[in-house]
C-alpha cells in the first residue's frame, strides 16, 4: 500500500516539475529590464496589434469570399464539364479536392489566430508583461498557420492551372474534334 | 399540527390556481430562451460567423473594406470541351484568382517582437 501511494506521489510530483519546466525556464531568460521595456512599449504595441486585427478581418472575408468562389464556380465547373464530356479529370479534381481541405484549414486556422489575438487585445500588459509577451509570441506561431494555409492555397491554385494545361496537352486530339 | 395544514391549505386555496400557472410560465419562458441564447452564442462562436461579422465592435473603421458586390465571373458547367473553350477557362482562371496572388498575406512578420519594439534590450541600451 505504501509503495503505491509513494509511486502516485512521485507520478505527481514529476509531471508537475515537467508541466513548470517551460514556464521556469521562460522567466529565467526574461531579464527585468526586459520586463520594463515589455511594460513601458505594450501599450504602443497594443494599438498596432489592434490595428493589424481590424485590417485582418476584410482580409480574411474577401479572401475567403475568393477561394470559395474558385472553387465553386471555377474549378468545380470545369471539372463538370469535363466529366459530361467523358474526359478522364480525376487529376483536376483531386487537386479540387486538395484544395477545399485547404480552405478549410485556412478558416479553422484563421479562426484560432482570432481568438487567440482577442485575447492578447485584452491583457493588463502593464500588469501582465510575461503573459502578454508569451501570448504574442503564440498570436504570431498561429499567424505563421494562416500564413502557410494562404502558401497551401495559392500552391493548389498554381498546380490546377497546370493541370489544366496538361489536360489540354494530353487531348489536344480529341478538343480539336470538339466532343459534345 | 392540523391546525397548520390547514391555515396552509386556506391560504393556498387564496390564491387564483391562474397565478401561479402565469409565474412557472413566465420563469420557464425566460429560462428557455436564455438556454437558447447560449447555444446560438455558441454556435455563432464555433461556425466561424464571428470571423466574418465586421458589425462587431471595434470593425466599423473596416466595414467599406469588405467587396460586398459579387463579381466572380461563373464558368458555364455544361457545354462542348474544345481549345477555345479551355483557353476562355485559363484566362478567366488567371483574372479571377489574381486578387488572392499573394502568397505573403497573413505574413507573421508583423508580429515579431522587434517589430513590436518587445524583443529583449541590448547591453548597450
Amino acid at each position: 500500500m505504501k509503495s503505491v501511494i509513494f509511486s502516485l506521489a512521485a507520478l505527481i510530483a514529476t509531471s508537475f516539475l515537467l508541466t513548470s519546466l517551460p514556464a521556469a525556464a521562460q522567466s529565467e531568460v526574461m531579464t527585468d529590464a526586459h520586463i520594463d521595456r515589455i511594460k513601458s512599449n505594450c501599450q504602443a504595441a497594443l494599438g498596432t496589434l489592434s490595428r493589424i486585427h481590424a485590417n485582418d478581418a476584410p482580409a480574411y472575408i474577401n479572401r475567403n469570399q475568393t477561394y470559395f468562389s474558385i472553387s465553386d464556380k471555377l474549378m468545380a465547373h470545369l471539372n463538370s464539364r469535363l466529366t459530361l464530356n467523358r474526359f478522364d479529370a480525376t487529376d483536376l479534381v483531386k487537386t479540387a479536392s486538395s484544395f477545399n481541405t485547404a480552405l478549410a484549414k485556412f478558416r479553422t486556422s484563421y479562426k484560432q489566430y482570432d481568438e487567440t489575438m482577442s485575447e492578447v487585445l485584452k491583457i493588463d500588459c502593464r500588469r501582465q508583461p510575461v503573459s502578454f509577451y508569451d501570448k504574442v509570441g503564440e498570436t504570431r506561431q498561429q499567424r505563421q498557420k494562416v500564413n502557410e494555409s494562404v502558401r497551401q492555397l495559392q500552391s493548389l491554385i498554381d498546380q490546377y492551372r497546370d493541370g489544366v494545361q496538361a489536360f489540354k496537352v494530353k487531348h489536344m486530339e480529341q478538343l480539336t474534334g470538339g466532343r459534345s | 399540527m392540523t391546525e397548520d395544514t390547514d391555515h396552509i391549505d386556506e391560504h393556498e386555496g387564496s390564491v387564483p390556481f391562474y397565478r401561479r400557472q402565469i409565474v412557472i410560465f413566465i420563469s420557464g419562458s425566460v429560462v428557455i430562451a436564455f438556454m437558447l441564447v447560449l447555444v446560438s452564442m455558441a454556435l455563432y462562436g464555433s461556425s466561424g460567423a464571428a470571423q466574418l461579422d465586421l458589425s462587431r465592435p471595434g470593425y466599423q473603421s473596416v466595414q467599406d473594406q469588405v467587396d460586398r458586390t459579387d463579381t466572380f465571373e461563373s464558368f458555364p458547367a455544361n457545354g462542348p470541351v474544345t481549345v477555345a473553350i479551355l483557353e476562355q477557362f485559363q484566362k478567366l482562371f488567371d483574372r479571377q484568382v489574381k486578387p488572392v496572388d499573394n502568397s505573403e498575406a497573413f505574413s507573421p512578420a508583423a508580429l515579431e517582437y522587434q517589430a513590436l519594439d518587445l524583443d529583449a534590450p541590448t547591453e548597450d541600451n
